[in-house]
This record gives structure tokens, sequence and C-alpha cells, in this order.
């Protein structure tokens, strides 16, 4: 069996995925879930399976109903594609995040002085409350 | 006993004034106002009226609104920490019984069901949730009959444990998902909703294409 350039790197980055997705999981970090993670090693597990198996895809086509194969210079430009778009709403989606928590860090930090005089109020006004029950 | 009702405004400086004098009619004075960016007055009207408003200066949705205001909460040692819309649909009426297992019955998470009472709720709405509820169900794996409601309450000990990074619309189905990841402890009491005219004509509220939004974000934070 001939192994091509395009599976072993599509093979290397799919593990990478999936690896990922197994180590979020176990560790058990914010966001992620059985079916997360399932649907990871789907997603990412189909991609090795085509490209080591491409003849896979005959299989595919007759279930879905097209009669042509693959090209497999087409079917490495739509991964490539579909890699390139994943990473960057990837990116875009940290990006955000990072964002919001600057945001809501400036805000509170705004909002210190305030907090913290709220605070040492309702501590007053709850052990005189305490103080007149006891 | 300190019980700080969290209240996110976009937009709403025509409503938030009298939202505020409702809540605090009903005995509740801590009162968190989070501003999530507004175009309009809301942060000045809040500030008005003697609340703890915090501003973001940017617009970052609804979720990071609540999440600030939870997070100030935990800043005032809160025993309770109540999420109230600000656009004058929630009825502060519901506050009572909404905190009660809270206090009463060492409940972590009390979540306000529109669904229980339906009478009040749009056809169309009802569908609406319904099938926010299936999905909740179908990504979280915990089918509640609300879960896309606003009112809830939250234990001290659940508002330090509850964390997500959801900033939109999504972050009260990811509520369902961190209820069911962390094993809290919750419950569901009806809850009015007062469909003014304000509250249903707002472009930003949870509506038909928000919702696809919302879904859009939930599949893809399943595979990204």
């Amino acid at each position: 069996m001939n192994v091509h350039l395009y599976q072993i790197i599509i093979v290397g980055i799919s593990s990478v995925m999936m690896y990922l997705g197994i180590k979020e999981f176990a560790k058990r970090e914010a966001g992620q879930t059985v079916l997360k993670l399932i649907v990871r090693l789907m997603v990412w597990g189909g991609m090795s399976l085509f490209a080591v198996y491409p003849d896979f895809t005959l299989v595919l086509a007759k279930v879905i109903g097209v009669v042509d194969n693959f090209n497999a210079v087409v079917m490495m430009g739509f991964l490539m594609v579909f890699l390139l778009i994943f990473k960057l709403l990837s990116a875009i989606e940290k990006i955000e995040q990072n964002i919001s928590e600057i945001t809501r860090k400036e805000a509170l930090n705004e909002a210190h002085d305030r907090i913290e005089a709220l605070r040492l109020e309702l501590k007053d006004r709850n052990q005189g409350t305490e103080g007149r029950e006891g | 006993m300190i019980i700080a009702i969290v209240i996110p405004v976009f937009n709403e400086a025509v409503v938030i004034g009298q939202v505020i004098k409702n809540v605090r009619a009903h005995g509740y004075d801590t009162i968190i106002v989070v501003d999530d960016g507004s175009s309009d007055d809301s942060f000045i009207t809040a500030a008005a009226h003697d609340v703890l408003a915090i501003r973001l200066r940017v617009n970052r949705g609804k979720g990071a609104a609540v999440k600030t205001g939870i997070m100030a909460a935990n800043l005032l040692d809160a025993d309770v920490v109540v999420t109230f819309d600000g656009d004058g649909q929630h009825d502060p009426a519901d506050i009572e019984p909404l905190i009660r297992p809270i206090l009463e019955d060492n409940i972590d998470v009390v979540l306000g069901s529109r669904l229980l009472n339906r009478e009040e709720m749009p056809f169309i709405k009802m569908i609406a949730n319904s099938i926010g509820n299936f999905i909740t169900w179908l990504f979280y794996g915990l089918l509640v009959s609300d879960s896309q409601s606003g009112l809830r309450a939250y234990s001290r000990f659940a508002a330090l444990i509850i964390d997500t990074k959801a900033d939109k619309y999504e972050y009260d189905s990811k509520v369902i998902r961190e209820i069911k990841n962390n094993r809290l402890n919750f419950s569901e009491v009806p809850v009015h909703t007062l469909y003014t005219e304000h509250s249903s004509n707002k472009p930003h509220k949870q509506g038909f294409t928000n919702g696809i939004i919302t879904l859009g974000r939930m599949v893809w934070n399943l595979i990204a």
C-alpha cells in the first residue's frame, strides 16, 4: 500500500485534534462534554478514515447517490479550506472570549471601590441584624 | 442574609428606572445593574437610582453581563444571587418563591419557568421554547421546562462554581450544562412574564434569528 504525503498530514492533524479533545475531556476543562468529545472524534476521525481509506469515498458516493469519485486534489482543497476556517473561527472565538474577560475585569476594577464600600455596609448591616436577634 | 439581584441591561434606559423601583418595592435593595455597553443612558439612569451600577465598555452579550453581575455579587459575599431581566418582563413578586427553595431546602439553583405558566405565553413562544429545551437536553443532557429563562436564583456555592465562557444568549443553556456537570441540586418554579410593548419590540431580544445564531454557536462549541 502506497502512503501519500497528504494522508500523513491529515492523519497527523486529526490525531493532534483528537488527542487535544480527549485531553481536555479527561482534564474536565470548562465546556467539555461527552457529546462534544463524540462529535469531535467523529469529525476528525472521519477525516482520518477518508485519508487512510480513500476508497471509502466510493462507498459513501454510492450511499449518498453521487456517481463520481472525489478527486484527490479537490478533496485536499476542501480539507485545507475546512481546516483554515476551523482554525480561524477558533482563533476568533478565543479573541472574543479574551475581549469579554478584559472588558469584565476593567468594569469590575472601575467599580472596585463602590463594591468594597457596599460589601462593608452590607456586612455592618448583617452584624447589626444578628446582634439584635441575639 | 444578602440577596443580590443582578440585572443585565442593554439599551433599557426607558424602563430600567421603573424596574429598579419595582424590585426595591418588593424589599430587595442589593441591586447590581450591569450595563452591557449600551448606547443610551441606561448606565446613568441606573446609577441615579442608588444601585451598584457596573458598565461594560463594549457590548459583549447578555451572558457576559450576567456573569459580570454574578462575580460582583460574589465579591459582596452574597448568600443568594438572583438574575432578573432589565426589560421589565419579569415580575419582582416571583423573586420570593424563586429564592425560597435555596433558603429552606438547600437547593443550589432555582430556574424560573415561564412554561409552567403556559396560559400566559404566546403559542409561538411556547413552541420556540420547547425547541430550545429539546436542543439543550440533546447537547447538555438535562431536560428542563424553560432552558432560556433569565429569571434564576443561585446559592452562594452555585454562584461561585458555575463557570462558562458563553457571552451571548447561549449562556442560559450553558448554565444548564454546568448544573449537570457539577451535579448541582436544582428545582423549577413557575414565573410570570409581562409581555410589555417595550420587551416585545426590542430588536436585540432572543427572537427567531438570535435563536438560530444561538443554535449555531452551540453546535460550533461542540466541534471546536
